[in-house]
């Protein structure tokens, strides 16, 4: 288990985490989510032993990070949010330098290089420069320096940002083996329907403090409503909103509401009466990113 | 640790501008040096020769903390300071696991530059041991203060002004460019505060006047201080740097 025990961190005046407290299963994926600057990547700078003075502390399967850093990095696989490889050297070198930084070599190495050069689908790869690369091949091989000491704990930040489809589906599909290999996975996306899809816990971070915590089923169920979407042309945002609490977004309007059922038969009433054929009319569910928005709202953070 | 240096070893292979800093220039301006300085002030060809090579030799050993610099602050710009931070390998390791092949390349220096001058212009070497002994320290200098600079400084441009400033302003005031006994008083007591000095003053000791290695005990010793504060100071500045560092 993770057992986060009153995480703080300040920098100068600035709390970047305040008394986070919250355990993870083993054997559980947490997506870790939160607006720029949040403190979820110190969070994860503090749990990977990258930041070594902070109050509180964290068990990591019973160990812990102050008191055992170098233990603890053993059982961690780290993905940074950056790419970080050796450009001018090839995959399968890239990998013998991680693989010897947490402590692999000879015949074992060669193996597990093996194996996870076919787990992030580089194979034909491995001999050649990064140079010649692209990003979504950069990122699994990201990946792959973090796994190949087979850790029990994964700690990936914004793993697919900036890749094509296919690399975000090998990614996912990775994710999903390592999560049935047994493997406690924390993981943190800007992306809701990644982390809603992936993850079988979630926590919001806000301004430092754990705003939600729980399953995703907890979580999804505490803040559930219902609401409506309607995309019609003619339509405005203020003839919407005498049926609740309305929302624009890219290809229409969301409208929130008690009583959906009530509110559609009123809604189709108003359309018929003005002659309005809308393209969509459908009711909807919360999803992780409304839930996201309502607790941390829409307003730009782009100090982090 | 040996898994860093080699990695850094091959990176140096294939870094064309260091190759240009540490071999190039450096032969180039001996024999600039050497060519404009033949026959003027009545100077001996080996007072000169014995001055130019081994003061050069010293001045271009500190331009190893250009590289140090750039290679330090693009690791942790880059997230690898941290990435690397996040494995189980102790900081010391991680130190000097980068700092060894910086000092390989100071020692590949200080030979080709050395062999240089005996091939070129007959540069007396005078006892090995000594020699050696010498230009190791040179070499733990040079190479502890660039580690310095490089945990120290916020950007790369401000690294590189302060080596041009570490580089040519010790070389300068620690009398490579010229004999100190040509100087005044008090500049000759000024550059008793430069590594550079020590570092001349050692290889002057041995290839003039056939310096053993207990001849050579104060160069050795004063240049072994320099060189242990710079490794202190880079190992304070570490968890800074470490703060420091994208993820």
């Amino acid at each position: 288990m993770i057992d986060v025990q009153g995480v703080s961190k300040t920098y100068g005046s600035n709390q970047a985490l305040d008394n986070l407290q919250f355990q993870i299963n083993e054997g559980n994926c947490y997506g870790l989510v939160g607006p720029n600057g949040a403190g979820k990547s110190t969070f994860m700078k503090i749990l990977v032993g990258v930041l070594q003075r902070f109050d509180g502390d964290i068990q990591v399967f019973n160990h812990s990070v102050k008191e055992n850093r170098l233990g603890v990095k053993s059982y961690i696989g780290y993905v940074p949010q950056d790419i970080c490889l050796e450009e001018l050297l090839t995959a399968k070198d890239n990998l013998i330098y991680f693989g010897k930084l947490y402590g692999l070599s000879g015949e074992h190495l060669r193996k597990r290089i093996k194996t996870v050069l076919e787990q992030i689908g580089l194979s034909e790869k491995a001999n050649q420069k990064l140079t010649e690369f692209s990003g979504g091949m950069k990122r699994r091989l990201n990946i792959g320096c973090a796994i190949l000491h087979e850790p029990s704990l994964i700690v990936l930040d914004e793993p697919t940002v900036g890749i094509d489809p296919q690399s975000r589906h090998s990614i996912f599909s990775l994710i999903q083996e390592l999560k049935e290999a047994g493997s406690t996975v924390v993981y943190s996306s800007h992306y809701m329907e990644e982390v809603e899809e992936l993850c079988d816990s979630v926590g919001l971070i806000d301004k430092g403090k754990l705003v939600e915590h729980g399953t995703m089923k907890q979580v999804l169920n505490k803040h559930r409503s219902a609401s409506i979407f309607v995309s019609a042309e003619g339509i405005s945002e203020e003839e919407l909103s005498s049926h609740g609490v309305t929302i624009k977004k890219k290809t229409g309007f969301t409208v929130n509401c008690d009583d959906p059922l009530l509110t559609m038969e009123n809604m189709i009433e108003q359309f018929r009466n003005k002659g309005i054929h809308p393209e969509r009319l459908e009711l909807s569910q919360s999803r992780l990113e409304d839930i996201f928005f309502n607790l941390t709202g829409t307003q730009l953070r782009d100090n982090g | 640790m040996w898994a860093i240096t080699t990695v850094e070893l091959k990176k140096k292979l294939q870094d064309k501008g260091l190759w240009f800093w540490t071999f190039i220039l450096p032969i180039i301006f001996i024999i600039g040096f050497i060519t404009i300085f033949s026959g003027v002030n009545n100077m001996e060809p080996e007072q000169l020769v014995t001055q130019i090579v081994p003061g050069y030799t010293v001045m271009f050993s500190f331009f190893i903390m250009i590289s140090m610099v750039i290679t330090f602050i693009k690791d942790r710009d880059s997230g690898m300071v941290a990435r690397v931070a996040s494995t189980p390998l102790p900081l010391k390791q991680f130190l000097i696991g980068k700092w060894l092949p910086f000092m390989i390349v100071v020692i590949i220096q200080i030979i080709v530059l050395l062999t240089f001058g005996v091939v070129v212009y007959d540069l007396p070497l005078g006892d090995p041991l000594a020699l050696s002994v010498l230009s190791l320290t040179l070499a733990f200098i040079s190479t502890s203060w660039g580690l310095a600079m490089s945990l120290l400084v916020n950007t790369e441009n401000m690294g590189i002004a302060l080596t041009q400033v570490i580089a040519l302003g010790g070389a300068m005031l620690g009398g490579l460019w010229m004999p100190l006994e040509i100087m005044p008083d008090y500049m000759q007591t000024i550059a008793k505060f430069f590594p550079q000095f020590w570092g001349l003053e050692g290889y002057k000791l041995i290839l003039v006047e056939n310096g053993q290695i207990i001849d050579i005990w104060l160069p050795i010793l004063v240049l072994i201080s320099f060189g242990l504060a710079g490794g202190l100071l880079a190992f304070l500045a570490y968890p800074r740097f470490l703060r420091q560092s994208r993820s």
